[in-house]
């Protein structure tokens, strides 16, 4: 059986669901997703708030947002349309200018502990000013998510990651060597 | 007394140097912490915001459409 990759419900994916945004139609095995339903596997759910910025992080998700959504198949993604993300974001006044944001919970933890304590990891993509950064920023969150989704303990790893990447920031100052960006 | 003024110049120079390194990798972790970090109480009420979104059924995700 193979299914069809649809687009965005009705109520949802204007931002990266517009006729010209989406990827053509293609034909995939059959997998865990059906009418919407994620299946019984899900570890993540990944939403992605964009509220339109003309912005190199926003045309670099757009083109990969098809890959992104296969490589993520297991987890269900949910877009915010631009009216939604902006409404968001007016809820939310200190995250303008940082979209699109991609959150992801992780349902693990938050089933254990709801939201007050960890709960996933997001990523601000909008900081990232360069489409060669954005790209760059949105293989490696890809990669995390990936080899992390079954993690026993997925904030430690994020945080020994924090850790590493800033201990490798200080080691290439130290050494006077081309400082690491990260979208400057 | 050259000597003095060499070792203070030192001294200075070696201070900043350091104040720089410090200053950097604060910089750095601030910057990286914008940009990737983990979702915890700091931000309960933008996660819960998402969460009520999904379950008063105003956000639905994605799917794969079964061909009749």
């Amino acid at each position: 059986m193979t299914v069809r990759i649809a687009g965005a419900p009705a109520n949802s994916g204007e931002v990266l669901g517009s006729a010209a945004d989406q990827p053509p139609a293609e034909t995939l095995p059959a997998t865990t997703h059906r009418n919407g339903e994620s299946s019984s596997i899900s570890r993540f759910r990944i939403f992605i708030v964009d509220s339109g910025w003309n912005s190199a992080a926003r045309r670099v998700l757009h083109e990969n947002f098809a890959l992104i959504r296969d490589l993520q198949k297991d987890d269900p993604i949910y877009v915010l349309d631009r009216e939604k993300s902006v409404e968001f974001m007016r809820r939310h006044g200190s995250r303008i200018g940082r979209d699109p944001i991609i959150a992801v919970h992780d349902m693990q933890a938050l089933n254990k502990g709801g939201t007050t304590g960890f709960h996933g990891f997001r990523l601000s993509l909008g900081l990232l000013r360069t489409p060669q950064h954005a790209l760059m920023g949105l293989q490696a969150f890809a990669r995390f998510l990936v080899e992390h989704r079954h993690s026993a303990d997925l904030e430690a790893d994020i945080r020994a990651r924090l850790r590493r990447e800033g201990f490798s920031g200080a080691i290439e100052i130290a050494m006077h060597h081309e400082a690491r960006e990260i979208g400057e | 007394m050259l000597d003095r003024l060499g070792e203070a110049v030192s001294v200075v120079l070696g201070a900043l140097a350091i104040a720089y390194l410090v200053y950097e990798i604060d910089r750095r972790r601030r910057r990286l912490r914008d940009l990737f970090h983990v979702l915890d109480g700091a931000e309960a009420d933008i996660s819960a915001d998402l969460l009520n979104m999904v379950e008063s059924g105003e956000l639905k995700p994605f799917f794969r459409e079964i061909p009749a």
